[in-house]
């Protein structure tokens, strides 16, 4: 790689370390002789001689600092800026993660009600990754479509039962992750499209509860808003949370996505005054969540703290898990055949669903995707004849209709997404949401970022999101030539060979054949 | 130490504020001194102005760091100038004194708040806690 023009950073280095002070005596010297105003030049040399010897000689925590001098300071200055720069200038639109370009847009043209129609072709790849819908020969009649309902709490019995009608919910945020504009935003949206909202395990839902949406209270580990001290369950504080009319059903949380068998996290920076009291949390340090429920100590006590919550609340009663062993999922779902309890709703978490903050080793590598979490948690159920027993939701990704029918086809009755709102409100994957430096003032609590965030504006844009999405999903099942999403089944999906999904149906073929 | 350099900030932004009413009014001291450096008068008001930039930063809490660079560039100016063409005879020597009185609060201020100081200050922050 040697030529004449390239550039020897090494010797250009020792070069600038030498300049440096002797510009600072040049300089100097014509401050005496010439004119006292380069002295404003002298000063600034000063000063960067001071730092390049700091950093040469006395600092010992950054090699390349310690070997170039001010000159390594360049590197660190632009890797800063590294994400922004891709992002604006290198990355394709179809290469970022957790979201590509192509999949944030989709959602912003939605959120903005602008025509979803492209040219030319696909962005997609069409190879052995993507899972496709398969549309029928015959399309289903719109006219004679049903339109969607899903009853929670009516396998029970129950007098509080609720009913969705549309198939997406603004899954669990709480306030603490989200500011205060966020929440406010998404409330007003989901309210004006008549959809509800998940709390997140934020404690007392002030901000949730001040909008009139309905909402699905998530208790998670610590409990937060319904705890005694030692973090068991205080039966009165959930009841009068529970006798609140807006509160429509209550959702225990097991595990998350991003993080399964770990306890929710909010970081320090993130807690203000009110948060720590509306979890009753000191402030100062990372709150971090249990990883499990104090009452849940086995399979039984799991089950049985099912019915008190359902007991005590008196409404649907969810739980929320990311799938680790289907061994397990089996085990727990032939407890509660035993005891003859069953939850009105299984939430499967997706190991590929988000978060403020999750330790990275827990996001990277704990937990099954969600769409062979769905298809054997939905075959578990059938298996053991339970599947009427409650209902099936999902969460991971679930951003665009297309991947909600994926799930739907996959045994889910209706699905939850957060970033799929988030991007709704202006989200522009910055990464920063454990941070409380939200460039769009979604998850901080900086009044100075939050005003970037105008909730009566950005709540039309849920309502527009909700509602596109809505478009979409019956658009597509229209295609699939089924009348409503409770006909789909995994033969409504190609599935490529070599997707885990493909590997996972092929695993229960060969053990249901032998 | 957040309290140690609370103080020095707020001396050291009255020491700088109170030299302004000479430098701007045209004290005759002051045309003197700016005379001597053949700055006069546009240096005068000048430094001055940077002077009460450096005087307002120090006392705001999120500038802090940023007005106690400017000041030490400024008293480091300053102490030159003594060094240089002024001297330290008579009143000069008071006010020489002064200049490096601010000059070494001004770097206790940024040596207290290294971590606020930018570019550098992560490197900082990292050695120290370290």
């Amino acid at each position: 790689m040697s030529s004449k023009l390239s550039i020897d950073l090494h010797k250009l280095a020792k070069f600038t370390n030498i300049v440096i002070p002797i510009i600072a005596i040049l300089f100097f010297l014509a401050g005496i002789y010439l004119s006292f105003y380069f002295h404003f030049i002298t000063v600034t040399f000063i000063f960067l001689t001071v730092i390049n010897i700091f950093y040469l000689n006395v600092q010992t925590h950054h090699s390349l600092l310690r070997n170039f001098g001010i000159l390594g300071q360049g590197r660190y200055m632009l890797e800063s800026i590294g994400p922004e720069l891709r992002q604006y200038l290198f990355a394709n639109d179809t290469e970022e993660r957790p979201f590509n370009r192509e999949e944030r847009s989709e959602v912003y043209r939605k959120a903005q009600n602008i025509d979803s129609a492209f040219s030319f072709g696909s962005q997609g790849n069409f190879d052995a990754t993507e899972i496709k819908l398969r549309h029928s020969l015959f399309p289903a009649n719109k006219s004679k479509m049903k339109p969607f309902s899903v009853t929670f709490g009516e396998e029970r019995g129950i007098a509080n039962t609720y009913t969705i009608k549309r198939p997406v919910i603004i899954s669990a945020m709480s306030y603490g992750a989200l500011g205060k504009p966020a929440v406010q935003a998404l409330a007003r949206g989901a309210k004006m499209a008549g959809i509800p909202m998940n709390t997140g395990e934020g404690g007392y839902p002030k901000y949730h509860l001040a909008e009139g949406v309905d909402l699905i209270f998530q208790m998670g580990t610590a409990k937060f808003g319904v705890r005694n001290e030692d973090g068991s369950l205080d039966d009165d504080k959930l009841r009068d949370l529970a006798n609140k009319d807006q509160i429509k059903m209550i959702e225990v949380k097991f595990s998350q996505g991003a993080k399964p068998g770990k306890g929710g996290l909010l970081p320090k920076e993130k807690i203000t005054d009110e948060i720590a009291e509306l979890r009753n949390v000191p402030k100062g340090k990372d709150v971090v969540s249990p990883t499990h429920h104090l009452e849940c100590k086995d399979l039984e006590s799991t089950v049985q703290f099912i019915k008190k919550v359902q007991d005590v609340s008196q409404l649907p009663v969810g739980i929320k898990m990311c799938v680790g062993s289907f061994k397990e999922v089996r085990t727990l779902i032939r407890e509660m055949k035993s005891q003859n309890i069953f939850p009105d709703y299984i939430s499967v978490d997706g190991s590929e669903g988000g978060t403020g903050a999750a330790p990275k080793a827990f996001m990277d590598n704990v937990g099954v995707p969600l769409y062979p979490a769905l298809h054997n948690m939905q075959n578990i159920l059938v298996e053991e004849g339970v599947r009427d027993k409650l209902k099936l939701m999902a969460a991971g990704k679930l951003i665009n209709a297309g991947k909600m029918l994926v799930a739907m086809s996959l045994g889910a009755d209706a699905c939850y997404t957060a970033r799929g709102f988030m991007l709704a409100l202006g989200c522009i994957q910055a990464l920063q949401c454990g941070n409380n430096t939200c460039p769009v003032g979604i998850t901080t609590h900086d009044p100075m970022l939050q005003k970037g965030l105008v909730p009566d504006e950005k709540a039309v844009r849920v309502k527009n999101y909700i509602e596109n999405l809505e478009h979409d999903f019956i658009e597509l099942l229209t295609a699939t030539g089924c009348e409503s999403p409770r006909g789909l089944t995994s033969e409504n999906l190609y599935v490529p060979e070599g997707t885990n999904l493909a590997a996972c149906i092929h695993q229960l073929e060969s053990a249901s054949s032998n | 130490m957040k309290k140690v350099a609370w103080i020095l900030q707020i001396i050291c932004a009255l020491i700088l504020l109170q030299t302004l009413y000479f430098k701007f009014s045209a004290h005759v001291d002051s045309v003197q001194l700016f005379t001597e450096l053949k700055m006069e008068p546009n240096g005068r008001i000048l430094i001055g102005v940077l002077e009460l930039i450096a005087g307002i930063l120090l006392i705001i809490p999120g500038s802090a760091a940023y007005g106690a660079i400017l000041a030490t560039g400024l008293m480091t100016g300053a102490v030159i100038g003594h060094i240089t063409v002024l001297g330290f005879a008579d009143e000069r020597l008071q006010l020489g004194l002064l200049a490096i009185a601010v000059l070494v609060m001004s770097i206790s201020i940024l040596v207290i708040r290294r971590t606020e100081i930018p570019i550098i200050g992560k490197v900082l922050a990292k050695r120290i806690s370290n």
